[in-house]
């Protein structure tokens, strides 16, 4: 049995590269930290990986809109040797800033396996500004998405000013017939689809969207944050929780519900 | 720098069928600021690149700045009077220098892209094309004093007339061409009198004190010192980089001297007069020290840019916090994000450097609802909104999470608003066996400049806010910080750091490299000497024509000086280059024992280190205290109706209790992975979890360890018009509360003091109450003390800005008026906390479950919030007995740590009342006390007992089953006053009546209605 290499990139403003190296490694994955700098000079080295992850953060300060600039000097700079990465089978997690960049490279959701041609974005809240809450996420059991696996809801974090999900009618109708729309916001309780309200989905996205993949369900790209729920006291109601099972007779699981992901990730090498 | 009149400019907009949301930002803004009902706001992305390009390399630019899903854009003008609807068009852009971050990616990134590039300026702008029936004046006013500032921005506004759908905004290039050669002004040493430089300080802003002039002239007199310099082949008088270098070593922000001063205050009740010499050495250093030693030390303490604690067994966490106040009231978002980005490099520029794992925030301004005469630069509300967003950039571009601040409104800080800000780093304690809480430069190590260049920049910040603001303060000061440059920066010093590359570090803020480098000249080194050479033809500038003393000054952010062994220079430059940062070589350490900058080979500065080791005289103060009863001051003549619930819903609404969940939203606090306890905590409503607010943070800066740190602030400058002691001793009582209200214990609790005091040097008429001012310090200061001591809080660092008073102008008359800001101290506690899955949180968990209280309420409404609404001060502030609270506090983290509390809340500003409403909504959950349960002194009225601010009280839900094990621990210092319900607050008053009957949601509406607004905007 090989164990999975995972490549977590960082630098030129990316931020969530610690606790994301660290969440792989929980799962099971030897991981590397990179500065992009180092990819950008050896291109190749991303041979030795199965797993690449685009992580948050503000690449580039988001001066010119969230993910523009990193989409643009990685495909410039390493891109051949990404779209051979993607062939090869390799798994590809973007998250919040790794999900704009992505989606702007346009290898997620890569409808007919075009992963050079963007058809989708995340662009600027409804809520006009950056918010960081929990949003409870519906997992679509027939998505092909490999990292989400056996999972049905999850709740995250997400924090961002860029996260509405925006595309034209026909291309929403793709990812939906296909089951590309991965994740999608849902209320914390009756577990029933946000249908765009205020903040059950956070952003304004269309059809509620917060996660897509591409058809070989390798390429996934997410606004939430499953690295910043690695341990369990990292719910925004760790202790109310803790209580109602302590009140039934049963102990807090330590681990958090984002390592699923990375889990996931870590098996399908198995 | 050859200037043509070629330029490309690509301008980008969202298509239609995305939206405008910042356009729509500016609809909402407009209307709240100035009542305007725009039609329709459209805005426009604008880079205008200084010379033109192939047609190949701007099909690059287009393809790698335009998201294709999302954007258009053109190289031509895309506002076209066929195609929009519009009345106006403001173009708004960045002032000729000024830090403009978009223009400096976009470049950035050119570069990568083209060669042809090679050569280039880029500027970024926007325009802003808007429909509504207002006039040209009235978007003069959106431009100026909306979207633009004139001391960091410009703006042109056209109408639809005047627009030119071919021309549109023209060439937008603010270069700065100073055209002239650098300058070095020499002083003849005939003219060095005393007077002259009084006259040379006043005109150069050096803000010199007067005490200090002789000094400084003798220095240069002495025949030694003339020799040397004959010697040396530098000028017998001072040259200007030498005045300004020592101006900046003595100025009040770096050197505390009004703390170090002399203050003799008499007692006008008792006539006792007490000489208080040195408060900083008597109140802060001398107890810490002992403090420290008494729990067996800390590892740094006193002198490096933060101070350094334990954290576990196998790290160290630094913490420091300062104020940026001067410029924050300029520029209120280029103040707030050159702060947040600024106290970052302290902990970074701690020990051999700390990686940042937390930051905070406190913004104090007059109350953004209200219209004053008298005005400031800038009304409450755009400063709010300025400073909100200032560190909503510098925190979360700096992958930082902002989890904690307080946002205080009050009359007083009309003339000079507060913006405080802390950091807080980790590090492990040793790396391959060197301590990183210490640094020691050899004699050959050079000194390097890491991150942005120097510019006109920020000249003068540090003396500028060393005075008070009047309309000459100097507009240079003012920048714009930038994160993304300053984050690269740390991730290779944290790299470089972990690779043993790094001897010593400090950060260039206050002052700039004379600043960094005199501090560093005058360090120690490893055998005993000091000394530095800098060669200030190497310091990189960002245009040419810039005087000596001006890169000397310079407070260009996003710099650090590091000393660095040479035979690694080569790996710390290869890491540099690595993380795209741009560091430069520029002068050695030695054995000189002075500070020496030179000049195309010939030195420009000499002076010895042993020039600020002078005894300069100490300042002096006078104080005068009167008690408040002396004053006049007495309790007003209030009567509660039997019925308190309307009282209590106002109480909740009021802006210093109300929600603020709307600015914590904006403030990433999950980024690093370590958020236990955020600023908000409960089931929430509406099926967004958490809405109430945490006493305390809790943060795990180590990923696996379940070694946490608890984080506090307190601050409650209404007391001050009472007595600035008692007000002292209850923020800090009210921040150890909060602590121990998450679960910390006492063991090891940690302080930063951060005073923020208006003049106290006594003038007959700029100042006629600075007597009183100076005995209040003081007051503050012993009382600190002794608060410090009974808790055990040895202060890890601290800061002080004592000029919070401005001028302020009623606009219909010209009248000014001088606005003193209430002494302030913001208090931090900070602790390690063992396990972080044993922590507590203040939202009620479950109905059935019983409601405990500590501490005795008293009669102590004044200065409360109570008052405040009732528009009175009144007499009986609450006065705190540490000692006997601690007793209590123990048995509470010996309860909370044996896992008998539920739940925890602090009582605090606005009482018992509003603490159990919060309590009881983060559960949404109703309650049922009876005040007749509450522990007094005395037989009190039931809003007293509800709205008091009596120190030392807390409440605790204990289930029924540990009912027997708490009180056991408790023993008579808790008393059961009630239990949680499903939904109704019901309190009954003494008198056995209902007091209160209203459901828990109805409460929390009130408390959350008053911002409801500024976080639920709806979309387009």
């Amino acid at each position: 049995m090989v164990t999975a290499r995972t490549l977590v990139v960082t630098g030129f403003g990316l931020n969530c590269d610690k606790e994301t190296a660290y969440a792989v490694e929980q799962a099971g994955s030897k991981v590397d930290l990179k500065h992009l700098n180092e990819l950008f000079a050896n291109p190749k080295m991303l041979r030795e990986y199965q797993n690449l992850i685009n992580g948050g953060g503000f690449s580039w300060g988001d001066d010119h809109g969230a993910g523009q600039i990193y989409a643009g000097r990685f495909i410039r700079k390493a891109g051949d040797e990404l779209y051979k990465f993607i062939e090869d089978g390799g798994l590809v997690a973007n998250i919040c800033n790794g999900c704009q960049s992505a989606t702007t490279m346009g290898i997620v959701p890569a409808l007919g396996g075009d992963y050079k041609t963007p058809s989708v974005s995340f662009t600027a809240n409804d809520c006009r500004n950056f918010r960081d809450q929990w949003v409870m996420l519906e997992v679509d059991p027939e998505s092909p998405c490999v990292f989400t696996k056996g999972m049905d809801y999850i709740p995250l974090p997400v924090r961002h000013a860029e996260g509405k999900f925006y595309t034209d009618q026909d291309t929403l109708k793709e990812i939906q017939d296909k089951h590309l729309a991965v994740m999608r916001y849902v209320h914390w309780n009756t577990k029933e689809r946000a249908n765009g309200e205020q903040f059950i989905n956070p952003n304004g996205s269309l059809d509620d969207i917060a996660g897509i993949c591409d058809e070989t369900g390798r390429i996934f790209g997410l606004m939430p944050h499953p690295e910043a729920f690695h341990s369990a006291v990292n719910h925004p109601n760790y202790t109310r929780i803790k209580d109602q099972l302590e009140n039934v007779g049963m102990e807090m699981p330590t681990e958090g519900m984002g390592l699923k992901i990375f889990k996931n990730m870590v098996e399908y090498h198995k | 720098m050859q200037i043509t009149d070629e330029f490309l400019r690509l301008e980008k907009t969202t298509i239609p069928e995305v939206g405008d949301p910042l356009g729509q930002q500016l609809m909402d803004r407009a209307k709240t600021y100035f009542g305007y009902e725009l039609d329709d706001v459209k805005t426009y992305s604008v880079i205008t690149v200084d010379k033109t390009m192939s047609e190949m390399a701007m099909g690059l630019i287009q393809d790698n700045f335009v998201n294709p899903v999302t954007e258009i854009s053109s190289f031509e003008p895309l506002l076209k009077k066929a195609e929009t609807e519009f009345d106006y068009v403001i173009h708004a852009h960045w002032g000729a220098g000024v830090r403009d971050n978009p223009g400096a990616t976009a470049l950035e990134d050119l570069l990568d892209m083209t060669p042809e590039a090679q050569g280039a300026s880029v500027f970024s702008s926007k325009i802003y094309a808007i429909k509504g029936g207002v006039s040209k004046e009235d978007v003069e006013k959106l431009a100026a004093e909306m979207l633009t500032n004139d001391i960091v921005e410009g703006f042109e506004v056209y109408t639809r007339e005047e627009w030119d759908d071919n021309v549109g905004i023209g060439r937008n290039t603010p270069f700065v061409t100073l055209n002239k050669e650098p300058q070095l002004d020499v002083i003849p040493l005939e003219d060095l009198t005393d007077e002259f430089l009084q006259k040379y300080s006043d005109e150069r802003n050096l803000a010199l004190h007067p005490q200090d002039i002789p000094i400084i002239r003798a220095y240069f007199h002495r025949d030694d010192v003339r020799a040397e310099r004959r010697e040396l082949s530098l000028s017998e008088g001072p040259t200007d980089i030498e005045l300004e270098q020592i101006a900046q070593g003595r100025s009040d922000h770096c050197e505390h001297n009004t703390f170090k001063g002399i203050f003799t205050v008499i007692d006008k009740d008792t006539g006792e007069i007490v000489i208080h010499d040195n408060l900083f050495k008597k109140y802060i250093e001398l107890p810490t020290i002992e403090l420290a030693e008494a729990r067996g030390g800390v590892p740094s303490l006193l002198w490096d840019n933060a101070g350094v604690d334990f954290f576990g067994p196998d790290h160290l966490y630094a913490i420091t916090g300062e104020t940026h106040n001067s410029p924050s009231n300029m520029e209120a978002y280029g103040g707030a994000i050159t702060g947040i980005v600024g106290i970052y490099r302290d902990p970074m520029g701690t020990g051999l450097g700390f990686d940042m794992f937390m930051g905070a925030f406190g913004f104090c301004t007059a109350d953004p609802e209200k219209i004053y005469q008298y005005q400031a630069k800038l009304n409450a509300r755009r400063l709010l909104d300025g400073v909100i967003d200032g560190v909503k950039d510098g925190g979360n571009k700096s992958g930082i999470p902002t989890p904690f601040g307080n946002i205080l409104f009050n009359d007083g800080y009309q003339g000079k608003a507060l913006v405080f800000v802390t950091a807080l780093g980790i590090s492990e304690r040793e790396i391959d066996g060197v301590p990183q809480e210490l640094k020691t430069i050899h004699p050959g190590d050079y000194a390097i400049m890491c991150g942005g260049r120097v510019g006109k920049d920020g000249i003068h910040g540090v003396t500028a806010a060393s005075e008070e603001r009047t309309e000459g303060t100097p507009k240079g000061h003012v920048q714009i910080g930038d994160p993304y440059t300053q984050k690269k920066m740390q991730d290779f010093l944290i790299e470089a750091k972990k690779e043993g590359l790094i001897r010593f570090i400090t950060d260039n803020g206050g002052g700039g490299l004379s600043s960094s480098c005199g501090e560093t000249a005058r360090q120690i080194n490893s055998n005993g000497t000091s000394g530095l050479e800098v060669d200030i033809d190497k310091v990189p500038t960002k245009y040419d024509g810039l005087d000596h003393w001006e890169k000397w000054v310079s407070e260009s952010q996003e710099r650090m000086t590091v000393a660095v062994e040479p035979s690694k220079f080569d790996r710390f430059m290869e890491l540099s280059k690595k993380h795209a940062v741009e560091s430069t070589m520029i002068g050695n350490y030695n054995e000189n024992g002075a500070m020496k900058i030179t000049s195309g080979g010939k030195p420009i500065a000499y002076i010895r280190g042993e020039l600020f080791k002078e005894a300069f005289p100490q300042w002096k103060f006078e104080g005068e205290w009167s008690s408040p009863e002396m004053r006049g001051l007495t309790e007003p003549v209030l009567k509660a109706p039997e019925d308190l619930g309307a009282l209590l819903h106002k109480m909740l609404g009021r802006p210093n209790i109300c929600s603020k969940e709307y600015i914590h939203r904006l403030y990433d606090h999950e980024v690093q992975g370590g958020k236990v306890i955020g600023p908000l905590v409960g089931t929430g409503e509406n099926g967004v979890p958490n809405d109430m607010p945490s006493d305390a943070v809790v943060f795990q800066p180590v990923l696996g360890k379940k070694t946490g740190l608890v984080f506090t602030q307190a601050l409650i400058p209404q007391y001050y018009g009472i007595d600035a002691g008692h007000m002292t001793a209850a923020t800090i009582d009210e921040a150890v509360r909060n602590v121990i209200a998450v679960g910390a214990d006492l063991k090891q609790l940690g302080g930063v003091d951060n005073f923020c005091w208006p003049s106290v040097q006594y003038h007959p008429e700029n100042n006629p109450d600075g007597k009183f001012k100076a005995a209040q310090l003081t007051r503050t200061c012993e009382t600190m003390k002794g608060a410090c001591e009974a808790y055990g809080i040895p202060l890890l660092s601290g800061k002080d800005s004592m000029y919070v008073d401005g001028m302020n102008t009623d606009p219909e008359t010209g009248l000014q008026k001088r606005i003193s800001a209430p002494g302030t101290l913001q208090f931090t506690v900070s602790t390690p906390i063992e396990d972080v899955s044993k922590v507590v949180t203040s939202d009620a968990k479950e109905a059935g479950n019983l409601i405990y209280m500590i501490g005795t309420t008293k009669d102590e409404r004044g200065g409360s919030e109570y008052f405040e609404m009732a528009e009175s001060i009144g007499l009986n502030v609450p006065k705190t007995d540490y000692v006997a609270n601690m007793k209590v506090y123990r048995k509470v983290v010996e309860a909370t740590q044996g896992g008998y509390v539920k739940t925890s809340k602090n009582i605090k500003r606005g009482g018992l009342g509003v603490h159990l409403a919060i309590m009881a909504g983060g559960g949404n959950l109703g309650v049922d006390i009876d005040l007749s349960d509450v522990r007094t002194d005395k037989e009190h009225a039931n809003d007293v007992i509800m709205f008091s601010e009596s120190t030392g009280r807390m409440l605790f839900e204990v289930a029924p089953h540990h009912k027997a094990q708490f009180e056991r621990i408790m023993g008579d210092s808790a008393y059961h006053i009630g239990n949680f319900t499903q939904q109704d607050y019901q309190v009954t008053g003494v008198n056995g009546k209902l007091a209160v009957d209203e459901g828990i949601m109805g409460l929390k509406r009130s408390f959350k209605k008053p911002n409801e607004d500024k976080c639920y905007v709806r979309g387009p």
